[in-house]
């Protein structure tokens, strides 16, 4: 496939798709809605077929396939992967979905290595066309370095591009400086930002040609 | 490690006539070293070995036991697993760099070792990518987008970025491969460890 269809999920006027290879970043303040969108953007497509493979930092595995099942009623859990680093209990998701469990968000390398064995579980499933979330990048960059989150970022994203997937990722804008959210926003090609306004929340796309620049109201 | 003289690559391989053709092919490129089983390959490896390139089946010291060793040492080397059977998933868990299908070509010997030679740089070059990106998003957030398009020390440094990054991204090559991509987050992550 060459695009992955976000139809609805975002303003009329901000974008309805987004090519394959796109790694997407969303940040805002805490509790505007940045996970909820993540996981829009990451089950709309789940209808026609495509997987969802999702790292999750804080949220244990089953919170996480509970906020997918709000999303997609209808939910074929065999096209859904998890990679648990929070430590939660999630025994009973282990037997339900394919869940691959990391003792420590600060352990990236446990976090390739179980991102890689789901990703070839999908492709021995024949499903080619995969969304992967991470959520969220504010808690990597609590157990460790910038640098090793940004370098991080720059394989993981690439590895994205590479097998033609679309990226979803979460950042909160106000636990790091503004340099630390620059930085960190320069590793993806599209952002979403969101706030809350006296006339509601609100939305703004920036990166990808096309888009509008300017705040959409979002309810 | 690569100050003085060619690259060093230890065959590890017990076949006496395989191990030979290898030596033939790669000797006019590298320092090539061979050992013969797993315990003459633990005495042969140092800090000036680059690259291995590990038989998995050998009597004795396994290929697997032998890179758990390395790893153990805390040796800076990336090792090549050479095996008759076509690898499972278990491989990349193991913490092998990369995987050629016995037997290999000469070219894909040679792509294997200039790949793996690569992504020795791969850590420190990320790391002046970072610096630079850090440098950029500094002056993002202390001057205005005018001001910023007017710096010609602002163009300098994008342009500075651009070349890092093309180099980062080469040296990377198709993470659509698995033990590629694993092999890279472990670069970064083996230079964690040491900064603790």
């Amino acid at each position: 496939m060459s695009t992955y269809n976000i139809d609805e999920v975002l303003p009329e006027g901000t974008i309805t798709e987004l090519p394959a290879g796109t790694n997407v970043l969303i940040t805002g303040p805490p509790m505007v809605g940045k996970r909820e969108l993540a996981f829009q953007l990451l089950a709309v497509g789940h209808q026609e077929g495509e997987g969802v493979l999702c790292v999750t930092t804080s949220a244990s595995a089953s919170s996480m396939l509970d906020e997918f099942e709000r999303q997609v009623p209808t939910l074929d859990r065999d096209r859904v992967a998890i990679v648990d680093c929070s430590g939660g209990d999630s025994q009973q998701t282990i037997r339900e979905i394919a869940t691959e469990r990391v003792s420590s968000p600060g352990d990236l390398t446990g976090i390739s290595i179980g991102t890689a064995k789901l990703l070839q579980q999908f492709s021995k499933q024949n499903v080619s066309d995969v969304r992967h979330g991470l959520v969220s990048i504010s808690t990597l960059i609590q157990y460790l370095d910038l640098q090793t989150v940004f370098k991080f970022l720059h394989i993981y994203t690439s590895r994205i591009e590479d097998t033609g997937g679309l990226g979803v990722f979460t950042m909160d804008s106000d636990s790091h400086g503004a340099k630390t959210t620059n930085t960190v926003t320069s590793e993806f090609d599209c952002v979403i930002e969101l706030r809350e306004t006296e006339d509601g929340r609100e939305v703004r796309v920036k990166g990808l040609p096309g888009a509008s620049r300017s705040w959409h109201a979002f309810d | 490690m690569r100050d003085t003289g060619p690259p060093v690559v230890l065959v590890v391989e017990d076949e006496p006539d395989v191990a030979e053709t290898y030596r033939r092919w790669l000797q006019s490129t590298y320092d090539v070293r061979v050992a013969a089983d797993g315990a003459a390959a633990m005495a042969e490896i140092d800090e000036s070995v680059d690259v291995v390139l590990l038989d998995r089946m050998m009597p004795e010291m396994s290929g697997e036991a032998v890179l758990r060793e390395i790893r153990d040492r805390g040796m800076d080397c990336r090792v090549a697993m050479v095996t008759a059977v076509d690898p499972d998933f278990d491989i990349v868990e193991m913490g092998f760099d990369a995987y050629l299908t016995k037997p290999p070509e000469r070219e894909e010997l040679f792509e294997t070792i200039e790949r793996l030679l690569d992504r020795a740089e791969l850590d420190g070059d990320l790391q002046e990518y970072y610096s630079l990106v850090a440098r950029q998003s500094a002056l993002q957030t202390e001057k205005s987008e005018t001001e910023l398009a007017d710096s010609e020390e602002y163009a300098a440094l994008t342009d500075r970025i651009d070349a890092a990054r093309e180099a980062v991204d080469e040296e990377l090559g198709d993470m659509a491969s698995d033990t590629a991509f694993v092999g890279a987050v472990r670069e970064i992550m083996d230079d964690e460890g040491e900064a603790e």
